[in-house]
């Protein structure tokens, strides 16, 4: 593999051995809700606990991640569900907090400082929520993003979408590739909101929203909550309970903060370490969750996670089929783009349904033979990018 | 007028302002003026849709990403005749918003 960055390899992280992620649950996504995101959080937590035979008093670990529960953090959801963890994570990484609540918790859980660790993330969404959202969602953003137009991340990632189309020759087909593909996994999935067909005409006669991005390269904001729980693996089997290991784990914050646009997230400079640990390549995947906020975004992680060169995302889309049956599954549930964009549980979409996927338990769309699979996150458009990439090799035992 | 923030002891500019140079940490930084400062656009976008009532009348609008010759990148209100790859002339105009043309 093309060395991006100054090697890493010189300090390979520790093992994942004997960490089991299981439960993945979801509370069924909503356009609008009147509830709370603790609600939402709540929800799933009762989801985690039903699914994996546990007692609250169990649970001596939690993180959490959402953008809506303001004031509160993890702190007050504690006294919320009256729950009383030793670990306590409060993530508020977007897109990527899926992963980095999996790295955190598994190492809580290696060190012993845990035993069982419940992840979630959830929000609600109303008709003001996401507006106050984005006036309010940094101060970079707030100062130096939001007073142009208020376009929010659709404008942040116009910008790069532009960008990359004109740097690689990207067209409005190949982003379409994508959302048409993860809608008709959608329609196999009882849990997606937009389950209506999709064509590559309808997708390419969309009502520009901000160019050179259309109606079907954008989420639509709804309320929701996913989890999972980690725990040693010799619990989950004293509990009788399927699990999914880690082979491999990364994150990174703020990477290449010189490119004057973001061509690139931070895969790159951790995806060696990545695949060197997990002892298998790129092309040893069933199947791949990608961060799919904007199609786009999906091509930068199949670069930087080392699917195909960087430049090269538009002729990987090409040569391959991304639905249940194809060359390569991706965003197998219908990702973002068809089941909505539930705040930040949007970080723990991917996670979740690879671990379904992986558990043999994803019914109408189940990928054949799935044993080992890449997931990857993505996160917080602080400014004029997203600050926040992670990503994880999963395997069936 | 345009301002930019410049750092007094590692000599860099930089965008958004803070309170301390992103690059060395000094907080002793200083503000550039100028009528206007040059720069070449990134990336453009025209907004069709916006989260605020009070853009919507204003729609469509252009947007872009430019880097002035200083170095930072800025997000601003961009000519609609601007593409990636002109150089263009940045203002601060109402509200100390940016403007490129």
């Amino acid at each position: 593999m093309r060395g991006h960055a100054p090697s890493q390899a010189a300090m390979m992280p520790g093992s994942y051995q004997g960490v089991a992620l299981c439960c993945p649950v979801t509370e069924p996504y909503v356009r609008r809700s009147d509830h709370g995101a603790a609600w939402f959080l709540a929800r799933a937590l009762r989801r985690l606990l039903d699914a994996g035979g546990v007692a609250k008093t169990d649970v001596d670990g939690l993180c959490v991640s959402s953008f809506t529960s303001r004031p509160d953090t993890a702190v007050g959801f504690t006294q919320y569900v009256g729950v009383s963890p030793r670990v306590l994570e409060w993530l508020p990484m977007g897109g990527a907090c899926g992963l980095i609540a999996l790295r955190r918790a598994a190492r809580a859980v290696q060190a012993g400082d845990a035993e069982i660790v419940a992840c979630l993330a959830g929000d609600t969404a109303n008709a003001t929520s996401f507006r106050d959202l984005l006036a309010e969602f940094s101060s970079f953003a707030r100062d130096a993003v939001y007073p142009y137009g208020a376009g929010g991340p659709n404008a942040s990632f116009a910008l790069i979408a532009d960008a990359y189309m004109r740097a690689t020759g990207a067209t409005r087909e190949d982003f379409g590739k994508l959302a048409v593909a993860q809608r008709a996994n959608a329609r196999r999935n009882p849990l997606a909101l937009l389950r209506g067909e999709l064509t590559m005409a309808d997708y390419l006669a969309a009502r520009p929203i901000a160019e050179p991005l259309h109606l079907f390269d954008c989420v639509m904001p709804c309320a929701g909550a996913d989890g999972f729980l980690v725990m040693p693996e010799a619990r989950a089997r004293r509990l009788g309970l399927p699990f999914v290991r880690v082979l491999s784990a990364i994150e990174r914050h703020n990477a290449f903060p010189d490119d004057p646009v973001q061509l690139r997230g931070g895969w790159a400079m951790d995806r060696d370490t990545l695949w060197a640990q997990a002892g298998i390549g790129p092309a040893d995947v069933r199947f791949v969750e990608t961060y799919d906020d904007y199609p786009v975004i999906s091509m930068l992680q199949f670069e930087g996670l080392g699917f195909c060169t960087e430049g090269d995302g538009p002729a990987f889309v090409r040569r391959h089929d991304f639905t249940i049956e194809g060359s390569l599954p991706h965003n197998t549930g219908g990702g973002q783009l068809s089941m909505g964009q539930a705040g930040a549980a949007g970080g723990y979409l991917g996670l979740v349904e690879a671990m379904r996927q992986l558990l043999g338990a994803a019914e109408g769309r189940q990928v054949t033979n799935a044993r080992h699979a890449l997931v990857s996150g993505f996160g917080m458009i602080n400014y004029d990018r997203g600050l926040c990439s992670a990503a994880a090799v999963l395997a069936r035992p | 007028m345009m301002r930019l923030q410049r750092c007094a002891a590692c000599g860099r500019a930089q965008y958004p302002p803070r309170e301390v140079c992103g690059t060395c940490l000094s907080d002793q930084l200083t503000w550039e003026s100028a009528d206007s400062l040059p720069a070449r656009v990134l990336a453009r976008t025209r907004l069709h849709h916006s989260n605020e009532p009070r853009f919507r009348p204003h729609l469509p609008l252009t947007c872009g990403l430019v880097r002035f010759d200083a170095g930072p990148v800025a997000v601003c209100f961009l000519a609609d005749a601007a593409v990636p790859g002109d150089l263009v002339r940045v203002r601060m105009g109402d509200n100390d918003l940016l403007r490129a043309e």
